[in-house]
């Protein structure tokens, strides 16, 4: 799994935490899976994105976001937010597994 | 592309036979009165630009519903740059007006129901959002103005909606139907109502439980039965009746306000958007307001150049253009608009895209735009009023000067540089006054304290953003804090030990 991190210039979360509670090596997780892991709601890391273009999730994001099951699943995760989603930060890796296995 | 032309758009006003009342009387030829005709010129100039190529690339916008080209007023912004390009868009209209020119409210709107429509669909299974796009492309097709409405007149502040003596103080639903809800309430200081096709109306505040059928968000007809208009006065605004175009500084353009009154308005299902979901009128309440915060870094901005263009002038007339301290004071006002116009562009720059897939603004850095619009539009206005001169607030009227006895002294009292005639000194001291002291002053000062609200309500979002803790940490990291101190290790520096 790929980890991306924005600059980190104004982190409402420890980023670096969320990283390491990640799934490593859990054959539930799609090979190739990446999460975007942004500071705050700015989205750097997504590109300034709150749901990633080009999610392997269907349904993932709104109208204009591709979706196809045969590509691996990427999740952004920005400030306390999972997908847009608010979220407490000290659940924030926890949803992101659970997104990761959906 | 079915755009609008100016003068399909006056017409198309004078349609509607919106329930106008001023001083006391209906007023039916709204669109040629004095006191109104200013403001819907402000609005046709939003047309007048979309149709005009050298102004085409701020103005116009392609639809991600339709593709066709429209009315960037009406657009859903796809991007940063949209975001960025709405900001200019309102800059340039703020110059060619020199006043609020309303349209931003309903932009505004669109923009903040289009997400929070799709996130209420998500997490309650209603139809919402598809009921919106289809409403939205009704406004992008046809060109329309929407007001976008949200201040109620709220009564006792210290109650919420539902335990207010008189619940009309918040526009509510009264009966649900099968086929629609009946609404009754009031919207206050309604920038542009009058002026509005349709009108988009959203809740004032968070609603908690028991304020569900306050929570309540819809469209309707300008011209629904039972809407009807209270039309706000100005300083100054009787000026514009007095068949002169000297004394008002501004004679074709000006804002408007008014408060407008929903008695028992029938709204079908399909143009309702939030009926009782109190727990996503927060959000809709700071995303529009976010975006409205947005724009008055541009549309302020725009009046800012206006005015400090007319102070610059009367530096010219007054020869004192070259005075070191008013080339000071001139740099000041441009130091301070454009930070203003900075605010704008930034938190346009660090928007993100939303899960809806529209373009939202960066939150902190809008609130703490507007909050700075709270403030220097008043110092900018200061500064032209100094360099101005008492003059502006003591000088004769447009009749005086047209009198044959007491004209000629006039003129030759007021007069200024040798080749500026006394005439054209008057009508920028008198623009200036307009848009420090008069009808102008209304957009320019008051409305960039109160609108897109009170400087308070910025400061709870940029507090609530602030991310202090990260602060502080770094701050803790620097100073070394939690380290142990060796204090046997110090030493005196060798000067002091010499």
């Amino acid at each position: 799994m790929k980890v991306v991190y924005c600059g980190g210039c104004n982190p409402h979360i420890d980023r670096e935490t969320v990283a390491a509670d990640l799934p490593q090596d859990d054959p539930d997780v799609p090979r190739g899976a990446t999460v975007h892991v942004s500071g705050c709601l700015r989205a750097c890391a997504s590109d300034h994105q709150l749901v990633a273009e080009g999610d392997g999730r269907a349904g993932a994001g709104a109208e204009g976001a591709s979706a196809g099951p045969e590509r691996p699943p990427v999740i952004v995760v920005a400030g306390e937010l999972v997908d847009g989603v608010p979220t407490p930060s000290s659940e924030l890796a926890a949803a992101v597994t659970r997104k990761l296995k959906e | 592309m079915a755009l609008k032309t100016p003068e399909e758009f006056v017409q198309s006003l004078a349609d509607l036979h919106l329930q106008i009342y001023l001083f006391g009387e209906k007023v039916d030829d709204y669109v040629n009165h004095p006191l109104i005709r200013p403001s819907i010129n402000c609005m046709a100039m939003t047309y007048e630009l979309a149709a005009m190529p050298e102004y085409e690339d701020l103005m116009l916008a392609t639809s991600h519903l339709t593709g066709e080209k429209i009315n960037r007023f009406t657009h859903i912004h796809q991007s940063a740059e949209d975001l960025a390009k709405k900001v200019k868009m309102q800059r340039l209209l703020g110059q060619k007006t020199g006043s609020c020119f309303q349209r931003c409210v309903g932009m505004d709107a669109v923009n903040a129901l289009y997400s929070v429509t799709w996130e209420t669909d998500q997490a309650r299974g209603t139809d919402y959002h598809e009921r919106f796009k289809k409403y939205l492309r009704y406004l992008q097709e046809e060109d329309l103005v929407a007001d976008g409405a949200m201040t109620d007149p709220k009564g006792d502040r210290s109650l919420p909606p539902h335990q207010q003596p008189d619940p009309d103080v918040y526009v509510h639903i009264v009966e649900k139907r099968d086929d629609g809800i009946v609404v009754r309430g009031a919207k206050a200081h309604q920038t542009g109502a009058c002026n509005s096709h349709e009108i988009i109306v959203m809740p004032t505040i968070a609603m908690r439980e028991g304020d569900e059928d306050f929570a309540v968000s819809f469209s309707c007809p300008a011209n629904a039965e039972g809407v009807s208009y209270i039309y706000g006065r100005q300083s100054c605004d009787t000026r514009k009746l007095e068949e002169t175009d000297l004394d008002v500084g501004n004679m074709r353009f000006g804002g408007q306000e008014a408060l407008m009154v929903f008695d028992d308005v029938f709204v079908p299902w399909e143009h309702v958007y939030m009926c009782g979901e109190i727990e996503f009128s927060g959000a809709l309440v700071e995303r529009f307001a976010g975006f409205h915060r947005q724009s008055y870094g541009g549309c302020k901005v725009g009046v800012g150049d206006v005015l400090i263009g007319a102070a610059a002038l009367a530096a010219e007339y007054n020869g004192v253009a070259r005075a070191s301290h008013i080339k000071d004071k001139i740099i000041e006002m441009t130091h301070l608009n454009e930070t203003l116009f900075s605010c704008g562009l930034a938190c346009s720059y660090e928007g993100v895209k939303m899960p809806a897939g529209n373009w939202q603004i960066d939150m902190l850095l809008a609130n703490v735009c507007k909050q700075n619009i709270t403030r220097f539009p008043y110092e900018i206005a200061r500064l032209a009023e100094d360099i101005a001169g008492g003059l502006m607030v003591t000088m004769p009227s447009a009749q005086d000067l047209a009198d044959e006895k007491i004209g000629p002294i006039v003129e030759k009292f007021l007069v200024g540089t040798c080749d500026t005639p006394v005439i054209d000194r008057m009508r920028v001291l008198r623009l200036i006054e307009n848009l420090t002291l008069g009808a102008g002053a209304v957009g320019y000062r008051t409305e960039s304290l109160h609108g897109a609200g009170s400087p308070q309500a910025q400061r709870i979002m940029i507090a609530r953003q602030s991310n202090l803790n990260h602060k502080k940490e770094l701050a803790k990291a620097i100073a070394e804090v939690g380290k142990p101190w060796e204090k046997n290790r110090v030493k005196k520096p060798t000067a002091v030990a010499g």
